[in-house]
């Protein structure tokens, strides 16, 4: 292939001129804006008509919010990617979105160089940590670890070496820092990180699935 | 007051709904006493006064469930009725009648005067009813006196659990629209800095590349947006009715990304330890983030995680300087001088927690690990 398919990006945000910011910064740099919406009802019409390949999401939408679209759109197509760029980086939302299935997170004051770097990585399956996730994160599956109702099957329960690696992003190390200091390869610290998100969506589905039995909403 | 009204009316409602069914409950206890002795000296007066306390029950049961129609004129008359009883039985009895004709059955309308005007109604109801018995009353005994004394002791008692029972209810209404009020101010507030959040991430993200004076602007956005972004999420943390002096460390380690290139990352819920405790962990946790400025930089980037590990908690702080010079350490305490890193030590030993400390040529990282359980004073 001579030329590298362009990624294409759906950018979702209720403040046009940001929208707008976003939108340019990411036509520039050589990327395909196929949709933009304002609101969560938009956002999940024009995924179905466009299928963009990366959602960059803003959590605080007119509803549905920004959760419940991360939900819809990876149920519609699991392919998808949902980056979210937040602005006032609410802990509780952020945690919900990522359970949901969102692999990225960036604060709006990141750069546009940073938000660039983010939508490619995360296009091509990476996730994109910031340490304030990374603790999050951790803070959850610690959380579930002291739970001990209902146990935390081991499938769903990090590693030494996954929870090693997750402490290290939350301090602010990069992925190169940690695979010298691991002697791991770059890759390997990659997988490790995204297994714990991996793991956090399963554990949540789960979750859903039981209190879905539970309460009889299964059939 | 009219914030408290809906809360006394439904007090109010409950009350009176109980007192319908003790209406049944006293007045098939005196059609069966009169149906078992049938002792009237006029038995056809007897039983009909018998028959006005089963239709006046029934009006009053019909009546008093609603609300408006719990008048001056129908306490009045619910009184009036069970006095007029009372009145009537030496006559229909005849004068060496031991109970009267409605009996218990009066306390009906004592308890609706308890119920609707507090002890000062359930009082004066008690006192009628009680000079009605005594003065119908040829011979008086001591269990004429017993009873008439519980009838002026239960009316006013009742009357203010009635007026408590409204008090509370009124008072925890209004707890719960002060908290429904702060929810919504919260929301409001967090739509307004969502707002003025985009605004200032845009401003310093546009300066930044414009340059010039522009990017002095956007410094100072980014700079405001860190503040308010850090006020945003301490304020979701606040929690009311702090119990036993606990607070949220979490809320005082955020406080930290204020300072330029600091970084804090939490877990999401809040992290609860007693005050003192948590005082002194942030104030350990500043000590380390200035030894990170004096030594690093103005400004050098430092990260602070904080961890919730159930029996005891976690915090990190690290940086990416030169880490401490072999020695420096040991020289500071061979003069005698007690080193930061001596001082951090001993603070957390204080707290019963302990500090590894790692420094290389990566940087400096220092865990401090304090139990969360009561310490030894």
């Amino acid at each position: 292939m001579e030329e590298q398919a362009r990624v294409r990006v759906m950018v979702v945000d209720d403040h046009p001129m940001w929208r707008d910011a976003v939108v340019s910064d990411l036509e520039a740099a050589g990327l395909d804006v196929v949709a933009t919406a304002a609101t969560g009802t938009e956002a999940i019409n024009r995924f179905r008509a466009t299928r963009p390949q990366v959602v960059v999401l803003d959590l605080q939408i007119p509803p549905p919010n920004g959760v419940e679209v991360t939900a819809t759109v990876l149920q519609e197509d699991p392919s998808a990617r949902v980056l979210i760029l937040s602005a006032s980086g609410e802990q509780d939302d952020v945690l919900e979105a990522v359970k949901a299935g969102a692999t990225g997170y960036l604060v709006k004051s990141a750069s546009r160089e940073e938000l660039l770097a983010a939508v490619r990585r995360v296009s091509v399956g990476d996730s994109v940590f910031t340490p304030g996730l990374a603790g999050l994160v951790l803070g959850e599956f610690r959380r579930m670890a002291q739970d001990p109702e209902p146990a935390t099957p081991p499938g769903e329960q990090l590693t030494d070496r996954e929870t090693e690696i997750l402490k290290m992003v939350a301090k602010g190390l990069s992925y190169k820092q940690i695979a010298e200091r691991l002697v791991l390869s770059h890759r390997t610290v990659q997988n490790h990180v995204q297994n714990t998100l991996r793991k956090l969506q399963l554990h949540n589905r789960v979750e859903l699935t039981r209190y879905a039995i539970e309460q009889g909403l299964d059939d | 007051m009219t914030t408290s009204i809906r809360a006394v009316v439904a007090v109010e409602d409950r009350m009176f709904r109980a007192l319908a069914v003790l209406r049944v409950v006293v007045l098939a206890n005196a059609v069966g006493i009169a149906a078992f002795r049938n002792n009237f000296d006029h038995p056809v007066a007897g039983w009909t006064c018998i028959g006005v306390m089963v239709l006046w029950t029934a009006h009053a049961v019909i009546t008093y469930a609603k609300p408006i129609r719990r008048t001056v004129r129908l306490l009045g008359a619910d009184l009036a009725v069970a006095v007029a009883l009372m009145a009537v039985t030496p006559w229909v009895k005849g004068e060496w009648f031991n109970a009267t004709i409605p009996g218990f059955w009066v306390m009906g309308a004592l308890l609706a005067w308890a119920v609707r005007y507090g002890w000062r109604g359930g009082l004066a109801a008690a006192v009628v009813l009680a000079a009605t018995d005594r003065l119908i009353r040829t011979d008086f005994d001591q269990g004429n006196y017993a009873n008439l004394f519980l009838v002026l002791i239960g009316g006013p008692l009742v009357g203010y659990l009635a007026e408590s029972l409204q008090q509370m209810a009124a008072e925890r209404d209004r707890a719960e629209r002060d908290a429904a009020a702060a929810a919504e101010r919260a929301r409001l507030a967090r739509v307004v800095h969502d707002g003025v959040l985009q605004v200032l991430a845009l401003v310093q993200r546009r300066g930044a590349e414009l340059g010039g004076d522009a990017a002095e602007l956007g410094r100072l956005a980014g700079e405001q947006e860190q503040v308010l972004r850090t006020l945003v999420r301490t304020q979701d943390r606040v929690t009311t009715g702090q119990d036993g002096g606990t607070e949220d460390l979490a809320v005082a380690l955020e406080a930290y990304a204020d300072r330029p290139g600091v970084q804090v990352a939490l877990p999401g819920g809040p992290v609860e330890l007693p005050a003192d405790v948590v005082a002194e962990v942030a104030a350990v946790v500043g000590a380390c983030l200035d030894n990170v400025t004096r030594h690093v930089g103005e400004g050098a980037p430092a990260w602070v995680l904080l961890e919730d590990l159930g029996d005891r908690v976690a915090v990190s702080v690290r940086d990416e300087g030169g880490g401490i010079p072999e020695g420096r350490l040991d020289r500071a305490r061979s003069e005698g001088r007690l080193g930061v890193s001596e001082s951090i030590r001993g603070r957390v030993r204080d707290l019963g927690g302990e500090v590894v400390l790692t420094t290389g040529p990566y940087g400096t990282e220092w865990e401090l690990v304090v139990p969360r359980g009561s310490r030894d004073r």
